[in-house]
């Protein structure tokens, strides 16, 4: 059922083609400094201590979820292009293939992520164990896998190209700036704090500041002093916590997604130019 | 053989022959050939597809035989690409029996799969990557072993001639050669059977005729078992078999050949120095004839007779253009009406063959 050389192929296939595309490249690499540099100086007003690795922690996990949902969607694209049909016409498990997609997004992410968290060291992120190096990669490509179940799932239900970049602009906005990454969660009003607690991306940005910034030995109130954590009404939700609930919805995003991809019927799904099934006939 | 008789006749009088003549000797090695073994490789047995209510293919059966080049033909919607589809496992059947190479098209999914290659009517190339990379890329799909990449790759950008392409990124390549890719690709894990869903629709002349040609050789060299869709007329006559398909239903299945001797009549134009001497064995022999201002047009029910007027006359025959009956006329004579929507094609080789007849005239 699954075959590891189709996985590696695919996966390698997924890394060459964001290399080659140098442009998107260059502004996937390019936008998170910009990043640090404006909502580094939103964090300093929050009265946050270091609060470029603050900022840092947060850009990270927004580039890993940004990143990781971008190239597992780019399903779409060998959709529209054609190729998924020379993919679904083989005698390849669907199951390889969107293994295939899961693994290039989480490396390409957790890549992505490593570079910006090398940069930190420049603007004053310091680490006092290499172990945390470890952990970090460890968290990103988990955050990454997770995500990327998010965005096969997407493309996979949204059919066509154009609907599909509306549905991610319309998501993946409002999850970034309600999710703690780029603005404390305690700058919000009440309102959209409320909505940010429904935010996957919310928990997976606690998760990884309370590991990126070595804070996993600190009780839950010091945390929440330190906006690492936060807390709905009197309820403080650890990072402990925060790993449970992204590991639960990781699960539901990853399986949702993989049964969705292994059943969907791609001759419904429409290609560039509207060209529609009924005209195939 | 009077058909042969005729045509030698033919070929004396005229300085180029036409094609259709090299294609019928292609079509008696062919038959010859076919004599020899008759596996039947696809097997559809009541096949139908419905699209809700609607029913593009109507319990169609028939069988392709190995080694074959077989053709489906049709206008636009008349259910060539759902069979397509379905043979190739993309589509699930309403109902019937598909097999191929003795699989099921239906229950065994992955056996099919390895053993049919198919070229869609759209590209399906990834566009981002080389021509090698696609080929690799393919041959860990279909789990050729790793010893024989190299080989084989080399092999199929040679039988399409594109050897020197290798290292190119596909969105590089023009249409012909993106084309001549996927069907390398097609070819690489050496099916049984290989699909071409109008594989030469959108190339230019000069293209088509390359295309053809490669597929041909592999045919050849390979012995593999083609089946093609498409809509143009002249590229089906080169085919072993033939299906015609309209509304959902196989209207005819036979050689085209066969096809042609059935349905069409051949038609002669003979310009003649003594008209009314030429008339008057006509008339003798009974055969009807339509007289327009410089020739005779004669629709061929008997060649012995016909022959037998030439022979008498053959001192003051100026011109004969013989117009063999096309796979059009059989479609035409078949359900009263034109094969293609757009038969812009068609109607530039009748006023080709117009051309001919004025120039013969001078």
């Amino acid at each position: 059922m699954i075959n590891l050389n189709v996985i590696h192929s695919l996966w390698v296939r997924n890394l060459k083609a964001f290399i080659r595309n140098k442009p998107a490249l260059v502004i996937n690499l390019v936008f998170p400094f910009f990043f640090i540099f404006v909502f580094g100086e939103v964090f300093k007003l929050g009265e946050i201590e270091s609060a470029e690795a603050y900022a840092l922690a947060g850009i990270i996990m927004a580039t890993v979820f940004d990143s990781s949902m971008r190239i597992s969607s780019s399903t779409i694209d060998d959709i529209s292009s054609g190729f998924m049909k020379e993919v679904l016409v083989s005698p390849v498990s669907r199951l390889s293939i969107a293994i295939g997609q899961f693994a290039s997004s989480a490396t390409v992410a957790a890549t992505q992520g490593l570079i910006i968290f090398g940069v930190g060291f420049f603007i004053g992120v310091r680490i006092t164990t290499p172990l945390t190096i470890v952990y970090v990669i460890a968290a990103m490509i988990f955050t990454g896998l997770i995500f990327a179940g998010f965005g096969l799932l997407l493309a996979t239900k949204s059919k066509n190209i154009q609907t599909f970049q509306a549905v991610t602009m319309a998501i993946t906005m409002p999850m970034t700036f309600l999710s703690g990454a780029y603005l404390p969660l305690s700058m919000l009003n009440p309102a959209l704090a409320t909505v940010s607690y429904f935010n996957p991306l919310t928990y997976a940005v606690v998760f990884f500041r309370t590991i990126a910034l070595e804070k996993t030995n600190l009780p839950p109130e010091v945390l929440v002093s330190e906006r690492v954590s936060f807390e709905i009404g009197s309820f403080i939700v650890t990072p402990l916590m925060s790993a449970l609930i992204l590991l639960l919805l990781g699960a539901v995003f990853i399986s949702l997604a993989t049964i969705t991809f292994v059943n969907v019927d791609f001759s419904r799904i429409n290609r560039n130019k509207n060209d529609s099934m009924m005209e195939d006939i | 053989m009077s058909h042969s008789c005729r045509k030698d006749k033919g070929k004396s009088l005229k300085e180029n022959p036409p094609v259709e003549w090299e294609n019928e000797f292609m079509w008696r090695i062919r038959a010859e050939r076919a004599r020899v073994k008759m596996n039947p490789i696809i097997e559809v047995k009541g096949f139908t597809k419905k699209y809700g209510d609607f029913a593009a293919v109507k319990n169609i059966s028939f069988t392709v035989d190995e080694g074959s080049v077989f053709a489906f033909l049709g206008p636009n919607g008349a259910g060539k690409s759902t069979t397509i589809n379905t043979l190739c496992t993309i589509f699930d059947k309403t109902e019937g029996e598909l097999f191929i190479a003795g699989k099921n098209a239906h229950t065994q999914k992955n056996q099919v799969r390895s053993a049919i290659g198919v070229v869609f009517q759209d590209s399906t190339l990834d566009k981002k990557m080389t021509v090698e990379e696609n080929l690799k890329m393919h041959c860990v799909f279909y789990k050729v072993p790793k010893n024989e990449v190299e080989e084989r790759i080399t092999f199929v950008l040679t039988l399409v001639d594109l050897l020197g392409w290798r290292k190119k990124t596909v969105s590089a390549l023009s249409g012909g050669m993106k084309r001549r890719v996927e069907i390398a690709r097609g070819l690489i894990h050496y099916p049984k059977v290989l699909f071409l869903d109008e594989p030469t629709t959108g190339l230019d002349p000069q293209t088509r005729a390359h295309v053809w040609e490669y597929i041909f050789r592999l045919q050849k060299e390979k012995n593999i078992t083609i089946f093609l869709t498409t809509h143009y007329m002249d590229e089906a006559e080169n085919c072993d078999k033939v299906a015609i398909m309209d509304h959902g239903k196989i209207i005819a299945y036979d050689t085209p050949f066969a096809l042609k001797k059935q349905y069409t009549k051949d038609r002669a134009y003979i310009t003649v120095a003594n008209p009314a001497a030429f008339e008057q064995s006509l008339n003798r022999e009974g055969i009807n004839y339509i007289k327009k201002e410089n020739y005779h047009r004669i629709d061929v029910d008997d060649n012995a007779k016909l022959l037998q007027v030439l022979a008498e006359c053959k001192d003051g025959i100026k011109d004969i253009e013989i117009r063999k009956g096309t796979l059009n006329d059989v479609f035409l004579e078949i359900t009263g009406r034109e094969i293609r929507d757009t038969d812009n094609e068609t109607k530039t080789q009748e006023t080709q063959k117009k051309q001919k007849i004025k120039r013969g005239r001078k």
